[in-house]
């Protein structure tokens, strides 16, 4: 035991809230950060909180944060003894994790054969019966392929998906069958444009149904859960209010899918901070494996609330090649966690996005609330990117107090200069059903249709906003 | 390869010399530990019972929690306890059973370096401590260091300290060995002949060293250390360094290495961490350690860094700071009549509290003797390294308070603990209730959890907030600078 320990610098090569976020678990450590940024953000917030920054490409995302090439390269010429990959662009990308190794750069994620089976949702669907997870009913064709055969073996209604595929693109429901073979080509071309990959996975849809997640940590070893989220509220697979843990859910439930997320995780021997999805149905005290998300995060913070860890220093650890610093039986639940996000767009115009120029943000301060932003008065909000401004996050001894810890804390925030979703977040944490919790993925749009705040280009649109991602 | 390797003792030695132990709560701690962690420290001297007892009863915070939180935070450094071996928080002795509890506890809660002294050098008492932390320490690796105490006497000559570094080299319980030097007298000169004598006889433990920085001696000593062959020396860092703390860790370090020597510490996070104790001390008020100068007369009373702190703080309680000097004058005649104590905890307390009796009566010296002088004069801490002045050792026993004492029953075992305070007591609670009065003990229980965030730079903005709070509302308040002016104005609530 002597000399120095662990990593020195680290590249984090990610934008918006969560570069600030690892920024600033990097800076508590004592680790020197270098941000990766596209020209769009060589101004950021997050790029004045880093302790440098290397320009990796222009604006859009293709040629600067989805560069694997460049964003080694950088770690390489900065002298970083790791990447942190955050979430969205690379951070599943096992082309990174293995051009990382190639570099001898430590990836802060899970090993890229992980990241390989947990990206296909074919192998990780695999993975799951192996490991005992119940999955919904299912099975994967090619367009002209017998998708009606497959179809009727499973029952309607069908969800058709890409496999290859992620954040709900190429996800359609179909009722009828006589809408399948349209459904499946279309759905093959999407993916096959997305993902290079044709294949479409037809399965069960379930509904009414909830989205109810685990979050685990594994050292390669040894893994332990840390509970419950639901991230029920949704618009076409976008999650809107995340809490922790989930509520409403039997004892048994939730016990079951605290072990099924385990067995997964000691399945794929995970090293890192992963989440495991779950399609559950409450009334029946049923639940389907969906997928597992090898990252961490959006909605991260409501366990860190409720656990009292810091998710991104436990990544750090495993990385740096420490055993898991928790023990099953030392994490412990206190309160309950809601997070809201606030994002630069117009639910009243179908949710179009908003960018421009923040002239005004006031967020409210903690102890009593946190916000994990990236946006000051003066931000641009560019068009290249998704539109997360801010996560808004209370705590509380229970959800009652949690929900009305966050819905003073909302009615403190004014953003100005960009249009944004507060209005519509202050009426879902008013309204008595999201209230009394436990609502399903259907909730949102019921709630969106009574307040009339549904544009018509929603109705119209061609995805089924009733889903489980 | 490092040639040297240092231990930072800014948490428990600094804090202790420069701010009276009381300087630092759990947020200043748990904010800095995980970069601590990184910079590559060997070892941070980190806890006592004294530190223990402040927490408890001047935080009113729990301080098994802060060990345990620093150790989960500190992965990769060592973190040391120090003690005497037979006491916990109370000056009173405390049952053999008591401190193997004391120790097991310790290590539970993440402690893996534990320093044996005894300011006797009674090598019997260091070897029995020795062997219960080594049990208690089971299989967890911890590691033992026992202490040179460095003192200048007659008897405290070369060939004595190579006589306990002898006893040391064939302890198996006890893995290194320091010249803690806690007064700060240790001159270069000095250290050419007694570090040669030491390491001579160590058997190839590794040697550290410790010497306080109150005199200005050690930062050269240190330098002399390390050409002698001293593996470690013992640093503190920005405002926790220099001062009667030890010497500054950014300064050694550079003179290290202008001296030939390579030190494997990560240098921006040395800076981080100093500056972080800068900024605490700026925004707690605290004084900030200096580079002292040489003072002749220090030799005479030998008073370490934070039994001094504490000595001005009380005789400014007392209003009799202008009796410092006579204080002084006192200590070292008191030190003498017995028997040259080496001025090291619970000592220093000792000889300070008889030298202000003696004071405080005018004249009528030993007129009042505090029990820990009679409890010393009775041997119930070893024997005096050198026999207590006749006529004094008289005065003292010739009274009745001395029949008293010497009838004291001994201290009560684990079991007799745990009859008085209940068998649903913990271990730690059991520990702090046996060593500190039970009403300190309920209040730290019923106090908040302790916070474990601090960030230095909001401090006054938050002090000033408070302050206003406090007051009578104002109508309206201005702040005024050039090219800037902030203006609140009251209102009605909403």
């Amino acid at each position: 035991m002597s000399g120095r320990h662990g990593f020195r610098r680290v590249v984090v090569a990610n934008r918006g809230e969560i570069a600030a976020r690892v920024i600033r678990t990097c800076r508590r450590l004592g680790i020197e950060t270098v941000l990766t940024v596209s020209d769009a953000d060589a101004g950021s917030p997050p790029a004045r909180l880093a302790d440098k920054t290397i320009r990796i490409g222009p604006a859009p995302a293709a040629a600067s944060y989805l560069d694997a090439d460049a964003i080694v390269s950088a770690a390489v010429a900065a002298g970083a003894d790791a990447i942190h990959p955050g979430y969205g662009f690379l951070s599943e990308n096992a082309r990174l994790a293995r051009a990382c190794a190639a570099a001898g750069v430590v990836f802060i994620g899970p090993a890229p054969e992980t990241l390989e089976a947990t990206g296909d949702k074919l192998a990780a669907r695999e993975h799951a019966v192996a490991a005992g997870l119940p999955v919904l009913p299912g099975r994967h064709v090619l367009p002209d392929a017998g998708a009606g055969e497959v179809a009727a073996a499973i029952g309607f209604p069908v969800l058709v998906k890409a496999a290859g595929g992620g954040g709900g693109r190429g996800l359609r429901v179909v009722r009828d069958p006589g809408e399948l073979e349209h459904a499946v080509a279309v759905a093959s071309a999407e993916a096959e444009a997305a993902f290079g990959d044709a294949r479409v996975y037809l399965e069960r849809y379930v509904s009414p149904a909830r989205h109810v997640e685990v979050q685990l940590l594994g050292d390669g070893e040894r893994v332990v859960h840390l509970g419950t989220r639901d991230c029920s509220v949704q618009r076409r697979y976008q999650k809107l209010i995340e809490e922790a843990p989930a509520p409403l859910l039997g004892d048994d439930l939730r016990g079951w899918l605290h072990a099924a997320a385990v067995a997964i995780g000691e399945h794929l021997r995970y090293r890192g901070a992963g989440t495991v999805e779950f399609l559950v149905d409450p009334e029946r005290e049923e639940f389907y494996f969906l997928e597992v998300n090898a990252r961490i995060q959006v909605e991260h913070p409501v366990t860190e609330a409720i656990t009292g860890l810091d998710l991104v220093e436990e990544q750090i650890a495993i990385a740096e090649g420490r055993p898991l610093r928790v023990r099953q039986d030392a994490v412990t639940f206190a309160g309950h966690a809601i997070e809201c996000r606030v994002n630069a767009e117009d639910p009243r115009h179908d949710f179009l996005p908003s960018p421009g120029t923040v002239t005004r943000a006031v967020f409210p301060s903690p102890p009593a609330v946190r916000v994990d932003t990236h946006i000051q008065a003066g931000a641009t909000v560019p068009p290249h990117y998704d539109s997360l401004l801010a996560k808004v996050i209370a705590h509380g001894d229970g959800r009652g107090d949690a929900l009305a810890t966050l819905r003073g804390a909302l009615d403190r925030c004014a953003v100005d200069g960009v249009i944004t979703n507060l209005d519509m977040h202050r009426g879902l944490l008013a309204d008595p059903e999201f209230g009394k919790g436990g609502v399903d993925t259907r909730y949102l749009e019921r709630w969106l249709a009574r307040e009339g705040t549904l544009a018509d280009g929603m109705e119209s649109a061609a995805y089924v906003l009733d889903d489980h991602e | 390869m490092s040639d040297l390797e240092l231990v930072d003792v800014s948490l428990r030695d600094g804090n202790q010399s420069l701010w009276g132990a009381t300087g630092l709560r759990t947020a200043h701690v748990a904010q800095i530990a995980p970069v601590l962690n990184r910079v590559g420290f060997r070892a941070l001297d980190f806890s006592s019972s004294t530190a223990m007892g402040v927490s408890v009863r001047t935080h009113r915070e729990n301080p098994w929690d802060l060990l345990r939180l620093t150790r989960k935070a500190m992965p990769d450094t060592r973190l040391q306890f120090i003690g005497t071996g037979f006491r916990f928080i109370s000056w009173e002795r405390a049952h053999p059973e008591v401190m193997e509890l004391v120790y097991t506890s310790l290590v539970n809660a993440g402690m893996d370096r534990f320093v044996v002294l005894d300011p006797t050098h009674d090598m019997d008492a260091v070897r029995e401590t020795a062997r219960i932390i080594k049990k208690a320490a089971g299989g967890t690796g911890a590691e033992v260091i026992g202490a040179l105490t460095y003192t200048v006497s007659e008897a405290h000559d070369d060939a004595f300290y190579a006589g306990i570094a002898r006893q040391y080299a064939e302890c198996r319980d006890i893995d290194r060995a320091y010249v803690k030097d806690p007064a700060g007298i240790l001159t270069p000169e000095r250290a050419r002949t007694l570090i040669p004598a030491v390491l001579a006889e160590l058997g190839g433990k590794p040697l550290e060293l410790h010497a306080h920085a109150s005199l200005g001696l050690s930062p050269l000593t240190c330098l002399v250390a390390a050409e002698l062959g001293v593996r470690v020396l013992q640093v503190g860092c920005g405002a926790l360094g220099n001062g009667t703390s030890l010497p500054d860790a950014e300064r050694l370090v550079a003179n290290l290495r202008a001296s030939g020597h390579t030190v494997d510490v990560d240098d921006r996070l040395l800076a981080t961490v100093a500056r972080y104790f800068d900024g605490v001390a700026e925004a707690e008020g605290l004084p900030a350690g200096q580079p002292r100068e040489f003072d002749a007369a220090f030799m005479h009373h030998q008073v370490a860094g934070g039994v001094m702190t504490t000595l001005r703080r009380q005789l400014a309680e007392l209003g009799m700071e202008h009796r410092f000097g006579a204080v002084m004058e006192e200590i070292g005649l008191v030190r003498a009549e017995l028997g040259y104590p080496i001025m090291v905890t619970p000592f220093p307390q000792m000889v300070i509290g008889q030298a202000l009796a003696n004071v405080l009566s005018g004249g009528a010296r030993y007129d009042q003797v505090p029990d820990q002088v009679i409890r010393y004069v009775l041997g119930k801490f070893g024997k005096p390294t050198m026999p207590v002045e006749p006529s004094v050792l008289d005065r003292i026993l010739s009274r009745p308070r001395a029949a008293e004492l010497a009838e004291e029953p001994p201290p009560l075992s684990v079991p007799e603990l745990r009859h008085r305070f209940g068998e649903r007591v913990g271990d730690e609670e059991l520990l702090l209730r046996f060593g500190m009065p039970g009403g300190e003990v309920d209040g730290m229980i019923s106090g908040p959890p302790a916070a474990t965030h601090y960030n230095p730079d909001t401090q006054p903005v938050l002090r000033l907030l408070r302050e206003l709070a406090g007051r009578p509302p104002a109508a309206e308040l201005t702040v005024d600078k050039p090219g800037f002016r902030l203006t609140l104005k009251g209102g009605d609530r909403d």
